[in-house]
């Protein structure tokens, strides 16, 4: 510790080193969307893809790198979904603008839920989540005021970039794959940043977190925030793509909570691009399941998915990207 | 030992249910020191250091570092305070690199990634593991893993650092390695409290030595006259062996 020379200097990785990946990821999808620039069935797909890679994304920060389970993140998402939606109806405030109180709720939301909810580990923790969803859902069928009760509400077609409305599906995608590229870059920086390392350190051995001076609750408070703001921004940008909404759509633990749990596991949990790989080979699957299957064995699109899940949690621990990169460094670590 | 001690303990006990796993221990180590502490299995040695560190809250008793009543802060407060630890299972951040694990440390009071990256380098360079920084710290072995801890710790640059059996397992070089690092970092002004169970480590360690057993001081002294000290003795192996 007092010597001056150093036998050689860290190598570690840095927020810049991320971003040439991070280029060639999103121009990849862009590709695609030139690809398929003709075909609005796929980009509608596409963006919808695009938009559950951003949810997958803003999850994984706490659900991943934090390691806290959650299984309520549709509340965050219909949060996100009901500020942007009542207020583009109420005042034609633009999305762009109610973005950021939507943003400002769920995660001052978040941290007010997870301040007790945090006190319990491991699986108390996501059933006590799971429970917040049911509480939630049964409150925006109550104050119909500003969810238009079980039956949901509507915002009117009114074209233009302020509105995010567009006739052009290609809009759409490209929308969602800023999304997708803001989360990403977020997730870019925090993976190198101290508060990605506390939270990774509370994820691995919250004792020895402790121990290390890391002040545990207020960084478990500012990961869910952070991850809660970003699900809410694309619960923004869900209610003007669908412009229709309803509580069961929006806290739908198969649709929302959970599946975005589920793809991130397969894709690789708490990794950069875990989540974003899991969404790409699960929502087209999953889509083009339900149109084979949905008439014939409802619920079997589920039921693919969810022996998808079992496999992965028996063969591929870490998910595919977690798997790759444990196969890269046991190649190092033998060559070295 | 002049003015106020580094580290005040009075009258501490931790009761768990009917069993008092500490019982009214006191305890003064002054800047500078190394003090080991022993005692049989169950002693309440790790108890006892889980209410300096602040994991467990003391039933009864105080306790001061530098000057400042500690006994109902979080270890995260007492950890910023200078209080560095190891633990005696082994606890490292297994999907972490081994630099990552002792950057962790690093954090404590340096912000910027890179910064925190040379003082693990650093660390890690002084419990002889600099070559290992890239590798995931589950494939250390457990001797690499406790000075994995010691590092970590390092890294926090604290005041005192808490050693918890961080011998055990490890082989006569590594064990004369730790010795080493201990003594080069004592000379710097570091203090040391340690938990050991191999008495040759004991005497080679420190001057002053504490016996707990059954969770209260037995004895406590010069290294060399508690460990003679017939009491002592039988603690340790048993009365009819003494």
């Amino acid at each position: 510790m007092t010597k001056t020379e150093l036998s050689r200097t860290p190598r570690i990785g840095s927020f810049a080193g991320e971003l040439p990946v991070l280029g060639a990821v999103l121009a990849a999808l862009g590709l695609v969307l030139l690809f398929y620039s003709d075909d609005s069935f796929t980009l509608n797909t596409l963006a919808g893809t695009f938009l559950f890679a951003g949810l997958a994304t803003s999850w994984n920060i706490i659900g991943g790198f934090g390691g806290q389970f959650s299984l309520g993140h549709s509340v965050f998402f219909a949060i996100g979904a009901y500020m942007t939606g009542n207020l583009f109806l109420k005042y034609e405030l633009s999305p762009w603008i109610s973005l950021l109180p939507a943003m400002a709720l769920a995660a001052a939301v978040a941290m007010l839920i997870s301040w007790p909810v945090f006190r319990l580990r491991g699986p108390f923790f996501s059933i006590a989540t799971l429970a917040l969803t049911e509480v939630a859902m049964a409150l925006a069928v109550y104050f119909s005021t500003w969810t238009g009760g079980a039956q949901g509400f509507s915002v009117p077609f009114k074209r233009g970039l302020e509105n995010m409305i567009f006739a052009e599906r290609m809009n759409n995608a490209l929308l969602m794959l800023g999304y997708v590229a803001v989360t990403l870059l977020i997730v870019c920086w925090l993976r190198h940043s101290r508060l990605g390392y506390s939270l990774q350190a509370i994820r691995d051995n919250e004792d020895t977190a402790e121990a290390a001076g890391i002040a545990v609750l207020r960084t478990k408070l500012i990961g869910m925030g952070l991850s809660a703001a970003l699900m809410a921004a694309g619960g923004s940008l869900y209610m003007m793509y669908v412009r229709v909404v309803d509580p069961y759509a929006l806290f739908s633990l198969f649709d929302v909570g959970v599946k975005v749990a589920m793809i991130t596991l397969i894709g690789g949990i708490g990794t950069i691009y875990g989540p974003l790989l899991g969404t790409l080979l699960l929502i087209p699957l999953e889509n083009l399941l339900r149109a084979e299957l949905g008439a014939s064995v409802p619920g079997g699109n589920l039921l693919v998915l969810g022996v998808l899940l079992v496999l992965t949690a028996l063969y591929l621990r870490r998910g595919i990207i977690g798997s790759l990169i444990g196969l890269a460094d046991r190649m190092k670590a033998a060559r070295a | 030992m002049s003015g106020e001690p580094l580290l005040d303990v009075t009258g501490v006990s931790k009761r768990f249910g009917g069993l008092k796993a500490v019982d009214g221990v006191s305890l003064k180590v002054g800047a500078g020191e190394i003090v080991s502490i022993i005692g049989p299995n169950g002693a309440g040695k790790t108890t006892f250091f889980n209410l300096l560190t602040g994991q467990l809250r003391p039933t009864e008793g105080q306790i001061r570092f530098k000057g400042q009543d500690i006994t109902r802060l979080r270890p995260h407060h007492r950890a910023r305070l200078g209080f560095g630890r190891t633990f005696q299972i082994s606890q490292t951040m297994t999907s972490l690199s081994v630099l990552e694990n002792a950057m962790i440390g690093g954090f404590l009071k340096l912000r910027g990634n890179h910064a925190a990256a040379v003082r693990a380098m650093a660390a890690l360079d002084s419990v002889g593991l600099e070559a290992k920084a890239d590798r995931k710290s589950s494939e250390l072995t457990l001797g690499e893993r406790r000075r994995l801890e010691v590092a970590r710790a390092i890294a926090m640059e604290p005041d005192i650092i808490l050693l918890d059996e961080v011998m055990a397992g490890l082989n006569e070089t590594e064990i004369t390695e730790i010795l080493d690092l201990v003594h080069r970092l004592n000379e710097a002004g570091k203090t040391f409290l340690v938990i050991e169970h191999n008495l040759k480590v004991v005497r080679a360690f420190s001057r002053r030595v504490v016996v707990l057993d059954r969770g209260a001081m037995l004895a406590e002294g010069n290294a060399e006259e508690v460990l003679s000290n017939r009491a002592v003795i039988e603690a340790y192996l048993g009365a009819s062996t003494a």
